[in-house]
């Protein structure tokens, strides 16, 4: 055990791993400044279309930190079932709401 | 196919028994568990957000206000009409202290303690610049600008708290402060726990014990607060 330990302190960093890490950072780096830059670009504007890809460049943020920071991509396949189905019902409520929410601004 | 051999081909399945079909240690399983947990807390939020906000979107008297109309201020810059810039610039220390966290993770397995150790401090000197950003922000919403609204009442309002704002309708202050006041509290104890962490690091608990599975743990729910931002961004700042 104490041998084992030894051996591993000297180790060098795996150097694909660390390149993988910053490689995730500059990916969410990248897309956070283009959600800068469609905000800038369309300012004062209102269209579904820019909210759309809002959040589709959200989720696609989402999707590098679950799968390479939070490790889930590595995992066995059942936890990604376990964790990401429930939250699939929550897209359900969300588009429930939003209709309600209309609806609700309509009726007023 | 005798008994043996029946519980042998059980073992090997996932499902078979004997062993834990996700392969991962209870403590993290169970780090997943609560952050799902966590995760329906705030989906709630946002949805009751997307509902008021939608709710108001034929309302003429007191209109949703437009995000860039409201944070628009920069530190030291007063005056000058900058909005978005200092929450990117907040966004940019939560994802950077995200990666320190995965590189202390990293340096965990390889029981480099002394890295772990630098690691973890930057990511908690992250949190604490992330706080402070917050308290700046939330000092400058609740203050307001110099404006201010003229009430129905012909007296001026300045700022907001939680009964009226001068920037819109009253729910637009209060999911203000509750939705980014419960993120900033998961930070905050976010880095409260870092820090305890950090404490164990140095003393070589973790050295001693064989592993630095707690820095995974702690790691998990850092990374779940850097993800509740992306998208509090989003529906709050971008939208």
């Amino acid at each position: 055990m104490q041998h084992t330990e030894e051996h591993l302190e000297h180790t060098e960093p795996p150097v694909d791993i660390k390149r993988q890490i910053w490689r995730t950072f500059w990916i969410l780096f990248a897309l956070t400044i283009i959600d800068i830059a469609i905000y800038f670009y369309f300012i004062g504007h209102k269209s579904m279309t820019k909210n759309i890809t809002f959040i589709f460049l959200g989720v696609v943020k989402a999707f590098f930190i679950v799968g390479v920071f939070m490790h889930m991509k590595f995992e066995r396949k059942w936890l990604p079932y376990l964790i990401i189905t429930p939250m699939l019902f929550v897209i359900y409520l969300i588009t429930l709401m939003v209709i309600e929410g209309n609806y609700t601004s309509f009726v007023r | 196919m005798s008994d043996t051999a029946a519980l042998t081909f059980l073992k090997k399945v996932p499902w078979g028994g004997g062993k834990s079909p996700f392969s991962i240690t209870y403590g993290k399983l169970m780090m997943w568990i609560f952050l799902l947990s966590d995760a329906f807390t705030f989906s709630s939020l946002l949805v009751s957000y997307g509902f008021i906000r939608h709710s108001y979107a034929s309302n003429k008297e007191t209109p949703w206000p437009s995000p860039d109309h409201v944070f628009n201020h920069f530190p030291f810059l007063h005056g000058v009409h900058l909005p978005l810039m200092f929450v990117s610039m907040m966004t940019f220390i939560l994802i950077f202290s995200s990666v320190t966290m995965v590189l202390a993770v990293e340096a965990g397995h390889r029981m480099a303690k002394k890295e772990v150790a630098i690691y973890m401090f930057l990511t908690i000197l992250g949190g604490i610049g992330f706080l402070s950003c917050q308290a700046w922000e939330w000092t400058q919403f609740i203050t307001g600008t110099h404006e201010g609204r003229v009430l129905a009442d012909g007296s001026i309002f300045h700022g907001a708290n939680l009964i009226k704002n001068e920037y819109g309708p009253t729910p637009f202050g209060d999911l203000f402060f509750i939705v980014t006041g419960f993120h900033g509290f998961h930070v905050f104890s976010g880095v409260v726990i870092n820090f305890i962490i950090f404490g164990n690091i140095l003393a070589g608990t973790y050295q001693k014990r064989g592993h630095y599975e707690m820095v995974e743990k702690v790691g998990l729910y850092w990374h779940f607060v850097d993800l509740v931002w992306v998208f509090v961004f989003t529906f709050y700042y971008l939208i």
